[in-house]
């Protein structure tokens, strides 16, 4: 085996009290997929942020081709060939795809330099990536798939020798995944070395050569990929002997149906549904499956009642939902987990107390009594793992996964009648999204309706108890869970079969 | 909040030795003695009792049309707009003295005070309705509706309220005791002062310790979040920049009807933007506007009295005073950017 292209020995990497990488060996090898495997917080990104020059190590030493090397930042250690994608992409949206390309390179900002050579090269690696996006196209228009490949265009123009991506499938439909699977065995093939910060299984076993498991900032398990099965890695990244499998909910009782919608229309941001039409019994969950962009935002935000109906109905226990609503406020018996929490849930600048009692604004004193919100916050921080658990910090300073329990702490407290979810474990490793679905399926059990937009076909087909499927703003089939199989509904995402309501 | 009270601190001190620096370089190019100079104005500004009466006097205007700019501010809006909704609050108030000069005070005062104080609330609330409406950035059109009350006040006062025995001079008749603000301590300062620093505490109060002032931050925040939870960005829009113009337009009827006696041209001497600066200054902290504006009261009255006394031209305690700005803005600015890269 060859020598390897970086060598980490003994980093650690402490901020304040939390040592968020402890006394870390790693090995990088050209041709060879690392898989970086742990759970949130396992310090899986700091290690590649303090390998990237994001971070300077507290104790240890980063060796490139064989020579200790110790960068001061990503600019240094991008000229040296590393490069890294992260989960908040660093794009101007304003700018297009080309734009952002070029003003990449370290000659940047003098875009007015373009030439036809320039720009060939600068395309080079986003044709083989994503041959279907033009790049004149504004980066603010693109769905979130599209900016990651994008943001790893950029990362491999600069000729970068070590690819390092965290969490990249987080963000991508199957389809897509699929393709960005097959791209990092290419990149490898190529002689690069690519680094795989994942929480996922399914990631690991698409592509990874190598894996290292890490937790609590320790490697706790170093392999090959063929040498381990996914019940070793989940008992090494989670430190016990196995998962509580969640029992699936209960089949729902037949009954009149509690919320109707029927042929619902609704145009949000340039998205359109149309024509949206399913019941619901009391406690039942609805799953609905589909590549991203196909609607899913729309109808959630539609049946959330945050946008206005252009056609149809959605009828809650009898009451039309068109008829009695205040302009744009989510009604209290309706629960929404929106997706991009950040944008959609909470206030950044805000405290994670005030956050938490958002829903509640308007009815909260004309003085509101900050020591009580402050205790409740406390009560639904130590409930729902929040992470740092400090109710006074603005919710600005949340990584992804703690904002999004943040707003599940928020929205699955009280029960309500309606409950909308998309995609609730985005970002979340297997503890937290586990107590997310206990949640969930807590409301079904109460006799909440369960609305769940997901990307995972595995976890709605073992949990719902019908899978809903949207495809261009319309939803194509609905299935009852003991007659699904991934083949049809795979059909039906690609929209290539219309199936018929169950 | 302990833990940035030092760089707050830095900032002062940061500020006041870039501006020492600066007005030391512009003094001595204007061959005066640079710190003697700034020592006779300190004196000049609050040296004794009339002097200092004469620096709260200016900062009234200046205060009112400071908490216009802030309290906008706190639901992420920029309004340039004091010195127009100040204008126009001068213009709709004296319109009450105008029609009907003869009345008693128990009617004609509070009838001038509220109508000014509604003029500029007219004249704010257009900017916000447009901006809920129409979606016109609030920026521009205050800014522009600040043209148009200046001309609005001069043709009122160079046509049909010309007061006849002015001989040609632009202005309204005398407004007569009865509708004259009542003046304090037998100074020129008059209720105004009061008016503006009551409410630049009740402001403070209801925006950080009440549902509503929440509701302001949330849907500064985050305006998606915030109608989603039931707050309207209209409806607020409408209120702070209501309350803010009302506030300005009771500067601009309270400083005709003290200090000038009658509406004329040229009322203002920058009130309006002079606010604008406060507000930035104070960190948009209504509280804090209040020293700031007493200071920038102090050095606009200083020079004032410089140029009586000592034949400095009083553009240089203007220059003075925008160096002061520079000054402060620019090294919290710097400091801001410091400190964001190491935090």
């Amino acid at each position: 085996m060859s020598a390897p292209l970086v060598a980490m020995f003994g980093v650690c990497k402490r901020f304040g009290a939390v040592t968020a990488c402890d006394n870390l060996d790693l090995e990088i090898r050209a041709g060879e997929v690392l898989a970086l495997l742990g759970e949130n917080g396992a310090g899986k990104s700091t290690a590649m942020k303090v390998l990237y020059g994001f971070y300077r190590a507290d104790a240890g030493e980063i060796r490139l081709d064989g020579k200790p090397v110790s960068f001061g930042s990503p600019r240094e250690a991008m000229a040296r060939g590393i490069g890294m994608v992260f989960q908040q992409f660093s794009l101007v949206p304003a700018l297009s795809v080309l734009e952002n390309l070029l003003a990449a390179y370290p000659a940047a900002p003098w875009l007015q330099f373009r030439g036809r050579a320039r720009i060939a090269q600068a395309l080079g690696w986003l044709e083989r990536l994503a041959p279907a996006l033009d790049p004149t196209r504004p980066v603010r228009e693109l769905a979130v798939g599209e900016r990651q490949l994008v943001e790893l265009a950029k990362v491999l123009n600069l000729n970068a020798r070590v690819v390092i991506l965290d969490e990249p499938t987080s963000v991508l439909t199957p389809a897509e995944t699929q393709r960005l699977y097959g791209f990092i065995r290419s990149l490898v093939a190529a002689g690069k070395a690519v680094v795989l910060i994942t929480h996922k299984l399914a990631d690991v076993a698409a592509c990874a050569d190598r894996i290292v498991v890490m937790r609590d900032g320790r490697a706790v398990d170093r392999a090959l990929a063929r040498d381990r099965t996914p019940e070793d890695l989940v008992e090494a990244m989670v430190g016990r002997d196995s998962l509580s499998v969640i029992a699936a909910p209960p089949p729902v009782h037949e009954s009149a149906p509690v919320l109707e919608v029927r042929n619902l229309s609704a145009n949000v941001q340039g998205t359109q549904i149309r024509d949206v039409s399913f019941a619901m019994a009391a406690g039942e969950i609805l799953g609905i499956a589909g590549v991203s962009g196909n609607g899913q935002y729309a109808l959630a935000e539609t049946l959330a009642g945050l946008a206005p109906i252009t056609g149809g109905d959605v009828v809650l226990e009898g009451v039309s939902l068109a008829s009695c609503r205040r302009d744009g406020a989510i009604s209290d018996r309706v629960a929404y987990i929106p997706e991009r929490p950040l944008d959609n849930a909470v206030v950044a600048d805000l405290d994670l107390g005030f956050n938490l009692a958002l829903r509640r604004i308007c009815m909260l004193r004309l003085f509101p009594d900050r020591r009580v919100m402050m205790e409740q916050a406390d009560d639904l921080i130590r409930r729902f793992d929040v992470r740092p658990p400090q109710a006074t910090l603005r919710a600005a300073a949340l990584s992804g996964g703690n904002l999004q329990k943040l707003v599940i702490a928020r929205e699955l407290s009280d029960t309500h009648r309606v409950v909308i979810a998309s995609y609730p474990t985005m970002g979340l490793d297997v503890l937290a999204a586990e107590a997310v679905y206990r949640s969930l399926f807590e409301q079904a059990a109460c006799g909440a309706c369960v609305i769940w937009i997901s990307e995972d076909l595995d976890d709605l087909l073992a949990y719902a108890h019908r899978i809903a499927v949207i495809h261009g703003g319309r939803i194509v089939g609905i299935v009852r869970r003991q007659d699904a199989s991934r083949q049809l509904i795979g059909r039906w995402m690609a929209g290539m079969e219309q199936g018929k309501a169950a | 909040m302990n833990g940035r009270l030092v760089p707050r601190l830095l900032y002062g001190i940061g500020g006041a030795a870039v501006f020492l620096v600066l007005s030391s370089v512009f003094l001595l190019a204007i061959g005066r003695p640079p710190l003697a100079t700034l020592a006779t104005m300190a004196v000049y500004a609050f040296g004794d009792g009339y002097s200092t009466s004469e620096s709260l006097v200016k900062a009234t205007p200046i205060l009112l049309c400071a908490l216009a700019v802030i309290l906008p501010a706190h639901l992420g809006l920029i309004t340039v707009g004091g010195e127009g909704q100040l204008y126009f609050g001068a213009l709709l108030g004296t319109s009450v003295v105008v029609n009907f000069p003869g009345g008693p005070m128990v009617a004609l005062l509070p009838a001038m005070l509220l109508l000014g104080a509604l003029g500029g609330a007219v004249w704010s609330g257009i900017a916000a309705v447009l901006r809920t409406r129409c979606n016109v950035n609030e920026t521009i059109s205050t800014l522009l509706l600040n043209y148009i009350a200046v001309l609005l006040v001069d043709y009122a006062v160079y046509g049909g309220w010309k007061d006849a025995a002015s001989l040609g001079w632009p202005a309204t008749i005398q407004f007569p005791p009865a509708a004259t603000v009542p003046s304090l301590f037998g100074t020129r300062v008059h209720l105004g002062l009061i008016v503006a620093v009551v409410a630049a505490v009740v402001l403070h109060v209801a925006v950080n310790f009440t549902r509503w002032g929440l509701g302001l931050k949330v849907l500064a925040g985050n305006r998606k979040v915030g109608a989603m939870v039931g707050l309207s960005f209209a409806s607020n829009t409408l209120i702070v920049m209501a309350l803010g113009g009302a506030l300005a337009g009771f500067a601009g009827i309270s400083e005709t009807s003290a200090i000038q006696g009658r509406l004329q041209s040229g009322l203002s001497v920058g009130y309006g933007l002079t606010g604008f600066l406060v507000a930035w200054l104070s960190g948009q902290h209504f509280l804090r506007a209040v020293p700031i504006a007493i200071m920038i009261g102090g050095l606009i009255a200083a020079g004032d009295a410089l140029q009586l006394y000592s034949k400095i031209p009083s553009a240089s305690a203007t220059i003075l005073q925008g160096l002061l700005f520079a000054a402060a803005l620019g090294s919290s600015g710097l400091l801001g950017r410091r400190e964001e890269r190491h935090g």
